[in-house]
C-alpha cells in the first residue's frame, strides 16, 4: 500500500475556484482605495443657480402687492457648481413694464444683461458644491400720482441700506389694473483671466403691483 | 518793546496749542473724489489678490471656509464703499474701503499655509491610498499565485514520493 510522503499540510489546490475567489475579493478590497480615484466618472455639466425662495424658504408667496415703505422679505440663493470656488456679484436692478428685461436664453455668450443702472451691487464668494444664501429685507418708497397714473420712486431700502431711486416711475398697466415694477437681480461671474465681471446670462426678477395703501 | 513781543509770542503759541489740542477733532479734512476712488481700487485689487489664493488653496485641496466667510465680509465692505462713492459721500466710501482692505490682512499668507498643508496631505494620501492599495493588491495576487504554485509543487513531489509500505 503506497502512502505519500511527509506530514498533510495546506494544499489549496483541493480548494481551487474557491481559493482564487477568495484571493480576488482580497485583492479588490485592498484595491478599492485605489480603484475609487480611477474609476470615477468625470463631471460634465457645470453651471450656476440663481433663485429666490419667499419668506418662508419656498417657491410660494413672493411679495407681489406692494405697500409704501412696508418692509417685505425673501431670500437669494446662489448654487455653485462650476467644479471651482466663484466669485459672484448680483446686481440688483429695477425697471417698469416699458423698460426691457436682461435676456436668459440661448448661448450663454450670446445673453446680454439690462442697460439699467444697478442700484447695489452683492458680491458672493461661493465654494464649489455649496449654495450660499442672503435674506433680502426690502421696502420701497413712492408716490402715486393718479392723476398723471404713474408712481414716482424716491428710494429702495434693502437690507438697511438706502438706495436712491429718483426719476424711476411706473406707470398704469390698464390691462392688468396695476402699477407694474420688476426688481430684479442679474448674476455676474469674475474672469479671473480676463480680471472682469461677466454676466452670467442668468437673472430672477420679482414681479410687483406698487398699490397706493 | 521786548516785552511786548515776547507776550504776543507767548499768546500766540498758547492759542495754537489750544486749537491742536481741543480744537483737533473739529479738524476733518475730508475726502476727495480720488482719495475715494483711490482706496476703492486698491481695496478691489486686495479682494482679488485674496480671491486668488483662495483658488489656489481650494485647488490644492484645502478647508477655505473659514476663508470664505473673511472674503465674503470683506466684499461686503467693499460694496458699501462702491455704494457710498456713487452717492457722493466720500467719506464713508474710504472707511468701508480701508476696512475692507484691513479686514483681508493675512489672508493671503493663511491660504498659503492652507495650500502648503494640503499639498503635503494630499502627497500622503496618495501614497498611501493609491500607491500604497495598488501595490498591495499586486502583492495579494502575486502571493495567491506563489501559493497556488507551491501547492502543485508541492502535490507532484508527494506523488513522486509514493511510499511502499
Amino acid at each position: 500500500m503506497k502512502k505519500p510522503r511527509g506530514g498533510a499540510g495546506l494544499n489549496v489546490r483541493k480548494f481551487g475556484l474557491s481559493y482564487w475567489v477568495a484571493v480576488g475579493v482580497l485583492a479588490l478590497l485592498v484595491a478599492s482605495p485605489f480603484l475609487s480615484r480611477i474609476l470615477v466618472y468625470p463631471r460634465t455639466e457645470f453651471f450656476t443657480e440663481l433663485y429666490i425662495l419667499d419668506a418662508n424658504h419656498k417657491a410660494e408667496n413672493y411679495p407681489f402687492n406692494i405697500t409704501r415703505n412696508q418692509n417685505y422679505s425673501v431670500y437669494l440663493d446662489i448654487g455653485n457648481h462650476l467644479g471651482y470656488c466663484a466669485y459672484y456679484m448680483v446686481q440688483v436692478k429695477f425697471r417698469n413694464q416699458t423698460q426691457l428685461a436682461p435676456t436668459s436664453f440661448g448661448p450663454i455668450e450670446n445673453r446680454s444683461p439690462s442697460s439699467l443702472p444697478s442700484l447695489f451691487n452683492i458680491t458672493a464668494f461661493v465654494a464649489d458644491e455649496a449654495v450660499w444664501e442672503l435674506p433680502l429685507t426690502f421696502s420701497f418708497d413712492y408716490v402715486l400720482d393718479e392723476s398723471l397714473s404713474r408712481v414716482d420712486f424716491s428710494g429702495l431700502r434693502l437690507n438697511g441700506v438706502w438706495l436712491n431711486m429718483t426719476g424711476y416711475t411706473a406707470a398704469w398697466d390698464s390691462e392688468k389694473s396695476e402699477y407694474q415694477g420688476f426688481l430684479f437681480f442679474e448674476l455676474w461671474l469674475y474672469n479671473a483671466s480676463a480680471n472682469v465681471f461677466q454676466y452670467n446670462g442668468r437673472f430672477v426678477s420679482l414681479r410687483f403691483n406698487m398699490t397706493g395703501a | 518793546m521786548a516785552r511786548l513781543t515776547v507776550g504776543f509770542a507767548v499768546f500766540f503759541v498758547s492759542v495754537l496749542f489750544a486749537v491742536f489740542v481741543f480744537g483737533r477733532p473739529f479738524l476733518v479734512f475730508a475726502s476727495s473724489e480720488a482719495d475715494a476712488r483711490s482706496a476703492i481700487v486698491a481695496a478691489e485689487n486686495r479682494v482679488f489678490e485674496c480671491y486668488r489664493a483662495l483658488s489656489d488653496a481650494e485647488m490644492a485641496g484645502a478647508n477655505v471656509t473659514g476663508l470664505l466667510v473673511k472674503l465674503n465680509d470683506a466684499g461686503a465692505l467693499l460694496s458699501k464703499a462702491d455704494l457710498a462713492y456713487a452717492e457722493g459721500n466720500f467719506d464713508s466710501a474710504v472707511a468701508f474701503a480701508v476696512q475692507s482692505s484691513s479686514a483681508l490682512d493675512g489672508f493671503v499668507e493663511e491660504a498659503s499655509v492652507l495650500k502648503e498643508a494640503a499639498a503635503q496631505q494630499n502627497y500622503l494620501d496618495f501614497m498611501v491610498n493609491f500607491v500604497g492599495s495598488g501595490v498591495g493588491a499586486a502583492c495579494v495576487l502575486a502571493g495567491g499565485f506563489a501559493l497556488w504554485t507551491f501547492s502543485k509543487k508541492r502535490e507532484k513531489a508527494k506523488g513522486r514520493g509514493w511510499v511502499e509500505r
